[in-house]
């Protein structure tokens, strides 16, 4: 008996001294305290600005997979509580959190200031839905042109400025064993569709989404592309592939390619990937389609910020979410993986991209020039849009015409639409 | 003396059902009236048909393959007894203790042509890239393959442990009468067990009707989107997660449970499971 009260008394001492370690740490100081969710290239900034603001704001960090961001918060709002303050994800999560069905997303518009929003210029275009902002756009993957200077010497090539030129260029390797890379999966869209302007995803109302095959600017990308694929010029497989490596990307075979800011560090260089060596690699303008404003890139990838409209410190949420898309520590840190989005912080940036004696060229060049040039024909929307790119690139790799994988990816994505509740438009 | 087992079906089991079929009729974007229309819009979904069938030859091709599968080799085992059973019994179980996860990624490895330690041979059958496998319309039987592999070597042993309970005096009987192995194995042996292969046969239909690791971890993965949809339980892991569509997902969840309930059922009363228990058609 008298085991089992000392036992209780012990129980209910460990209990005291947990409630004590849970309350005491933020609202009993009176500072508050904010949850950071965040995948793992974000963490040195999220970890920085903890440091940064000890004594200030309690910063609590928790690393998820980008892909999860969309179905934490589901169970987030399912439980109506466990809400991080702000969140990393891909601007369709945004369309997503914005929703009054899911009610996640905060309204930015006011609470950031213009010169923030002003400082990003286009950068931040994902975030605008109705003149209203709601998110901050981490870093921008759009396209530029690729080309590896030693084969492009060797054949006597000149660098495309067009996309006539691109598939001119490209045709001249035909026989040479050279490739103009590899488009079997989403680069496809993001390279030739997205930048061409064909409406995929095109927001005319804000539950009413075209998407027009049939557009000029879809039908044109098939008839320019598909010659390059029928001669063999350019690869049905995906760039990341393991065939497509071995055979030709890791024989320093490509010598061109269109592909995102990113793919020069991550996908070209990397020993595990491309492997291509110092000192060939340089990056052009993307290649235009017509002439005046007919030149906009595509992007692939690229994430934003969100902040929590439940959150009980709107102003601390708010500013760590303006810390890290646009701190100089993060712009300057060895660790930030990609172009910010955020003019001021990828001016710093540049110091570094431009200066890598890894490449021919200053890359820096190209990926601005086209950073706020990304078309916005086609929005983030609530429906699975980039899971669709399996469709398109099955048909392209099983054979299919240019223009009828196109016919199978929007039977998919006109399928798809509904079920998220908007009305689709098809002309 | 059910107690502690009951508490656990009605927490675990039959709570969520309820919460399911609750969530089920709640509203949702494309029918803010909810009820039982959810229902039928999980159907009309342009993902729910291809997702169907893709489940429908999954199951044509892994639950008889199971069944048979399993039924020979546990068979052969039971005839190897002495010094080789349990060095066999463990060689059938080892691949069993990989995870459907693991599975996935080593048949990746062994399915890739720049990368498998059986280039060769593929390169033999005219496979020398990744994209002649690996491509949507053929994954059915690549699914099959893993989800086999991650299964059967269990069920050989389980299977094998059935054989075990039949009395020697019977199988001694059947010898004095003059039946050879065969129809020992075939005309004894094999109905003996056929209650244990009928449980197994509701397991592994149900296992299969709700294939999701393996399509899903190579659409996400390996190769992104190649099999987005692909099974009726990542429709319902979509619809959740990516649609913000929680009761359309409910609704198709208890579909299935409907389905894998009814195949049970008649199951049971077409066979004599329960028989000698009192329960059951047949007595």
């Amino acid at each position: 008996m008298k085991r089992l009260a000392v036992a209780l008394v012990a129980v209910i001492a460990l209990g005291v001294a947990l409630a004590g370690c849970t309350t005491g740490g933020s609202s009993s100081s009176g500072r508050p305290s904010i949850l950071i969710w965040a995948d793992t290239p974000r963490i040195p900034q999220a970890t920085e600005y903890q440091k940064e603001m000890k004594g200030k704001v309690d910063v609590k960090i928790e690393t998820i997979a980008q892909a999860d961001a969309q179905t934490k918060i589901a169970l987030a709002n399912r439980a109506k509580k466990g809400w991080p303050d702000i969140i990393f994800g891909a601007p369709a999560d945004t369309a997503q959190f914005k929703d009054p069905s899911n009610g996640y997303a905060a309204d930015l518009t006011k609470l950031v200031s213009k010169k923030i929003f002003d400082g990003f210029g286009e950068g931040n275009s994902d975030c605008l839905y109705n003149g209203k902002y709601y998110c901050l756009k981490n870093d921008l993957a759009n396209t530029v042109l690729w080309y590896n200077t030693k084969i492009f010497k060797e054949l006597g090539l000149t660098v495309p400025t067009t996309m006539q030129e691109f598939v001119d260029t490209a045709l001249k390797l035909k026989g040479t064993g050279y490739s103009a890379g590899a488009y079997g999966d989403q680069l496809y869209y993001a390279a030739f569709l997205q930048s061409s302007e064909c409406p995929l995803a095109d927001l005319t109302a804000e539950n009413t989404v075209r998407i027009a095959p049939s557009d000029p600017k879809c039908t044109r990308v098939a008839k320019t592309i598909q010659p390059l694929l029928d001669s063999g010029v350019i690869d049905k497989r995906s760039p990341f592939d393991a065939g497509f490596i071995k055979d030709v990307a890791g024989q320093d075979k490509v010598a061109m390619t269109i592909g995102p800011s990113w793919w020069g560090d991550f996908v070209i260089r990397p020993a595990a990937s491309w492997s291509v060596p110092a000192g060939e690699i340089a990056a052009a303008n993307m290649p235009s389609w017509g002439t005046g404003s007919d030149n906009k890139s595509g992007a692939y990838g690229g994430g934003v910020f969100t902040v929590s409209s439940h959150s009980k410190f709107p102003q601390a949420a708010v500013d760590a979410a303006v810390w890290m898309t646009t701190s100089d520590w993060m712009a300057t840190a060895a660790t930030t993986p990609t172009f910010p989005a955020y003019g001021p912080a990828n001016k710093l940036w540049e110091a570094r991209i431009s200066k890598d004696p890894y490449y021919a060229n200053n890359v820096y060049t190209a990926m601005a020039a086209g950073a706020n040039n990304i078309s916005q024909v086609d929005r983030p929307v609530r429906f699975p849009f980039n899971a669709q790119f399996g469709t398109l690139s099955a048909a392209i790799q099983n054979g299919k015409s240019l223009s009828t994988a196109l016919d199978d990816l929007t039977k998919s994505l006109q399928g798809l639409a509904p079920q998220s509740g908007y009305k689709v438009v098809t002309k | 003396m059910f107690a502690p087992y009951l508490i656990l079906l009605a927490l675990f089991g039959v709570w969520p059902i309820v919460q399911a079929g609750l969530v089920s009729l709640e509203p949702t974007v494309i029918n803010p009236a909810g009820g039982a229309q959810n229902f039928a819009d999980v159907v009309a979904d342009v993902r729910f048909v291809p997702a169907a069938l893709n489940v429908v030859v999954f199951l044509v091709m892994y639950v008889p393959a199971m069944l048979i599968v399993v039924s020979l080799m546990s068979l052969l085992l039971d005839t190897v007894q002495g010094r080789w059973n349990l060095p066999l019994r463990l060689a059938y179980i080892v691949p069993a203790s990989m995870t459907g996860a693991t599975a996935v990624l080593i048949w990746y490895f062994m399915l890739e042509p720049s990368l498998s330690p059986y280039q060769d041979a593929l390169h033999a059958l005219g496979i020398t890239q990744g994209n002649q496998i690996w491509r949507q319309g053929g994954l059915a039987w690549i699914f099959v393959a893993m989800a086999f592999f991650v299964g059967a070597g269990n069920w050989i042993v389980v299977q094998y442990g059935s054989l075990q309970s039949i009395s020697d005096d019977i199988l001694e009987a059947a010898r004095i009468d003059g039946a050879n192995s065969w129809q020992i194995a075939w005309r004894i042996k094999l109905p003996l067990i056929r209650k244990y292969l009928v449980y197994m046969g509701i397991l592994v239909f149900a296992a299969g009707l709700q294939v999701f690791v393996e399509p899903q971890l190579i659409s996400g993965s390996v190769y992104t989107g190649i099999a987005t949809d692909w099974s009726l339980n990542q429709l319902s892991y979509d619809l959740a997660f990516q649609s913000n569509n929680l009761a359309d997902s409910a609704a198709l969840s208890l579909m299935l449970l409907v389905v894998c309930i009814v195949a049970a059922i008649v199951v049971i009363f077409r066979s004599d499971f329960f028989e000698g228990t009192g329960v059951g058609s047949k007595k």
